[in-house]
């Protein structure tokens, strides 16, 4: 077996789990094209759910909500996350094993539980409802996943990189932006495509924290499932992923956040 | 003049105070959040809407008691009525500010579940019944009787909903008891056990029942009367039967928060969710049945709710819920969670 | 290093903790530290409910046996989604980190992620077009296949295992990447002219150097999954039972957040317990 064959099997493999991963999304784009409101088959074409979309300002409004709750806890998440990796990474910080233990009840205990409890806590506090409490239970649900990505990227770092910048005279500060950063960069940006993901799909906790009228698309989506959501939903969804995807190439396009080799 | 002045005055301050926001806490798609519906409110009262909703009785209670002053209107089941009046979350009903109020069902307005405390804490809005629904195409002969969940030619192919109250309530009526007095759970344990493995996969919502129904993923399910009446007129080919053993029933009411601060417009909006105008067009769409006798008369002959719920023989058959204590509940999950689990 | 110094590092790094960590107190910690107060209630201390300290909560978890059935049933299903998400994950993430080269690379990386900006709830309704019976995935088969086949994955636990895996696996692909792509390519290099066979470079070297990624992702994956119910009962079918879905109940079905929270924590400590078994092992296997 040459390296170039195995090479080639590799890409093979590569575009069917990226298929695998598509599929559904496929699947849900199709649907926003099939007359039937019930995803029913055989496949009519139709642009029906297009329509009555646009015609739709609860959701559109909601979609529009989700997407900017979803940037500012990322970028949040994303920053404090980073910092506290870092921290972790470098510092022989006492209790850093229950610091890292510490990160997996938000994981673990179902989010309907931890929602229910943010929302008596905050009530019991006296903290109102509304988009602030939003953002920052948002935020501390996302926070570990950022934390635990960005610490496997750390783990791969030489430190002593970090010395040899500090003894030619960089501060701390220069070390870390311009020595560490660079190397952890795939891991943030990796991280904060996990804390966009967990915002945007969050549920329990705007379900339980927003005002009443301010509604993201998760609790429409969910709160609507009693009565069944028409491909409207799959309108926007297909949407949000062309966006998002064409932005990202883009950014791909221009951006360097892979790594280095 | 100055009486002329005075009135006039009055007449303005009373529409100041009448442009409030009301807030309307339901399920998603149940007749209050509908947009003409709302936008014929607001033109009739100059009051706006706003909803929020909830996915199980339950949560409504959570959310009530957790954001007191946040809700002006809310959707009750008269099984939870009188839990809500006894944790001071509601409060009573003034029926002089419903015009519609003479034209309800006395039956419905006189429920004890809607009067707990003695005076009434919602207005009945809305009935229907959880009965059976089966797929047209696969029933030449529709089925009588409910067992028909446990007719081994249709192993497989049964579902119902993924409820251990309900699925109690369901079995104890295919085993002849009074759905508000089981006496005999062991009967009602060997019937569910019985009916498991002609279960393909247990429903939870309106959207599993359509989609499932419409990929043939089941041919006869456990359904709501209005969702029927909603899935009917958007295309898909069911049947509702009530079948010889009964039909479950139950009550919607439309209650008041008792921290509300705009009582007369949430009076108002209840009014018109009451008005007969608003009722025989939801009812083109797919609604439960009304309290409002008047309304239920003006439905076409064809009507859904007319046809199947009007008909006295049907009516006769119903078992109303009672509310079911705590107890019960959980006695009720924890058998259903033994037979899933079993699975 | 002079005391200072280090008084200095440990200012630095409380300025770096803090931000996340007291975050997290206040939003997360706390919240369940009142909830923990309530698994040790006989009822909720408000709406005027009467309440006193007990333990029943956590005796009837030993007292059910539907309720370690379940758990039972959730951690192997966790198990087993993990496994195959490595499985099927890591050459997915060395492919893009060793085989993929230049600006296409960023764009996999993000393409990978993007399925999952999507609604969890809309893509399990989507898995269910996929796998019925007369669905995509069984129509496809039937029409490729010259023989009349039967394929109905809906409704079964491979349904599940198949959306769950679907669900995470970006995260273990995304985390092996991170890993792997800061392993030296000179490295790799070194040992094959050194003559070491590829199983042998795989397995002393790039598998030890791609741990803490695997490690990562796996957890990532399996502390979730073991709690998760709405994928089991959307795909599962009448077997869609597990866990997650007895806790739901507690605060959905019935007004019993104390039991609900009690079952909540027990998961949480399970699972805390199998990481901490499984990391002597993994810390060996890595050696």
């Amino acid at each position: 077996m040459t390296n170039r064959f195995l090479a080639r099997l590799g890409r093979i493999y590569l575009g069917l789990i990226l298929f695998f991963l598509y599929a559904p999304i496929l699947a849900m784009a199709a649907m926003s094209f099939n007359a039937s409101e019930f995803y029913q088959l055989p496949f009519r074409f139709s642009t029906e759910w297009y329509e009555r979309l646009w015609r739709n300002d609860e959701i559109l409004t909601a979609a529009w909500r989700s997407v900017w709750i979803a940037v500012v806890v990322t970028v949040l998440a994303t920053a404090a996350g980073t910092a506290a990796s870092i921290a972790l990474f470098r510092y022989d910080i006492p209790g850093k094993r229950i610091l890292q233990v510490l990160l997996f009840p938000p994981i673990a205990i179902p989010w309907l539980i931890t929602g229910t409890a943010m929302l008596i806590f905050f009530f019991g506090i006296g903290v109102g409802r509304g988009t602030p409490s939003v953002i920052v239970g948002h935020v501390a649900l996302a926070l570990p996943y950022v934390i635990v990505v960005v610490t496997a990227r750390l783990s791969t770092f030489d430190r002593t990189l970090e010395e040899a910048a500090r003894s030619l005279g960089a501060g701390p500060f220069t070390v870390t932006m311009r020595v560490t950063v660079p190397w952890i960069l795939p891991g943030i940006v990796a991280g904060a495509l996990f804390a966009f993901a967990v915002s945007f799909d969050q549920f329990v906790v705007s379900y339980f924290l927003s005002e009443p009228g301010d509604t993201t698309l998760p609790v429409l989506i969910y709160t609507a499932i009693r009565k069944g959501f028409t491909p409207e939903i799959n309108a926007i969804s297909t949407i949000i992923i062309g966006l998002s995807m064409a932005i990202m190439l883009v950014a791909a396009r221009y951006a360097k956040f892979g790594g280095e080799r | 003049m100055k009486r002329f002045l005075l009135t006039s005055a009055l007449v303005m301050a009373s529409q100041a105070a009448a442009a409030d926001e009301i807030r309307v806490l339901n399920w998603q798609g149940y007749g209050t959040d509908l947009d003409w519906a709302i936008a014929a409110f607001t033109e009739k009262t100059g009051h706006t809407v706003v909803h929020e909703y909830f996915t199980s009785e339950q949560e409504m209670l959570t959310k009530l008691r957790t954001n007191p002053g946040a809700y002006d209107v809310v959707l009750i089941n008269a099984a939870y009525t009188a839990q809500a009046q006894s944790e001071g979350l509601i409060a009573p009903i003034d029926s002089s500010k419903i015009g519609n109020f003479a034209d309800l069902d006395p039956a419905l307005v006189g429920n004890e579940d809607l009067n707990p405390a003695g005076a009434l804490h919602g207005v009945p809005w809305t009935w229907g019944l959880t009965s059976i629904a089966v797929n047209t195409a696969d029933f030449p002969e529709l089925p009588t009787s409910l067992s028909v969940l446990w007719d081994p030619a249709l192993k497989g192919r049964v579902s119902i909903r993924d409820d251990g109250l309900e699925a109690v309530q369901f079995a104890a009526m295919a085993t002849g008891q009074n759905l508000n007095q089981i006496t005999d759970l062991e009967a009602v344990k060997a019937r569910l056990t019985e009916l498991m493995p002609q279960v393909t996969t247990f429903w939870s919502s309106e959207n599993d029942w359509n989609q499932f129904m419409a990929a043939g993923d089941f041919v006869v399910a456990t359904y709501w009367s209005g969702s029927a009446a909603r899935s009917i007129a958007n295309g898909l080919p069911i049947t509702f039967i009530v079948p010889e053993e009964g039909a479950l029933g139950w009550l919607d009411g439309l209650s008041i928060p008792a921290s509300s601060t705009k009582m007369d417009a949430a009076h108002a909006f209840i009014d018109w969710m009451v008005d007969p105008e608003f009722y025989v067009r939801w009812d083109t769409e797919g609604a439960p049945a009304t309290s409002n006798t008047k309304a239920a008369a003006a439905l076409p002959e064809t009507s859904f709710n007319r046809a199947v719920l009007g008909d006295p023989a049907v009516v006769a058959k119903v078992q109303f819920m009672k509310p079911v204590s705590d107890a019960d509940r959980e006695t009720y999950l924890k058998l259903w969670q033994d037979l899933k689990a079993a699975q | 290093m002079s005391g200072s110094l280090a008084r200095t590092d440990r200012l630095r790094a409380l300025a770096l903790l803090s931000p996340a960590y007291l975050w997290l107190m206040a939003a997360v910690f706390l919240p369940l530290s009142a909830m923990a107060f309530f698994s040790f209630l006989s009822d909720v201390p408000f709406g005027g409910r009467d309440w006193q300290f007990t333990l029943d909560n956590y005796r009837a978890f030993l007292e059910t046996p539907t309720y370690a059935t379940l758990l039972w049933k959730s951690v192997k299903l966790g198990l087993i989604v993990t496994a195959l998400s490595v499985l099927i994950g890591f050459p997915c993430a060395y492919v893009l980190a060793k085989v993929v080269r230049g600006r296409s690379r960023e764009a996999l990386f993000l393409l990978v992620i993007l399925p999952f900006w999507s609604n969890s709830l809309v893509r399990i309704f989507s898995w269910a077009i996929v796998l019925r019976g007369n669905g995509i995935l069984g129509s496809t088969v039937d029409a490729i296949l010259p023989w009349d086949v039967r394929l109905n994955l809906m409704f079964s636990p491979t349904a599940i295992v198949i959306g769950l895996v679907h669900s995470y696996l970006p995260y273990v692909i995304l985390t092996s990447y991170l890993a792997l792509q800061a392993i030296d390519d000179s490295l790799i290099e070194a040992a094959r002219s050194l003559g070491a066979r590829r199983r042998t470079i795989l397995r002393r070297l790039i598998l030890p150097l791609a741990a803490p990624g695997i490690i990562a992702g796996a957890v990532l994956i399996f502390v979730p999954v073991v709690g998760s119910f709405m994928e089991p009962r959307i795909l599962g079918g009448r077997r869609g039972t597990y866990y997650g879905t007895v806790i739901e109940d507690q605060f959905v079905a019935v007004f019993n957040w104390p039991l609900g929270a009690a079952l909540s924590f027990i998961l949480l400590a399970v699972v805390l317990g199998i990481l901490a078994l499984a990391s002597p092992a993994i810390r060996r296997a890595t050696l």
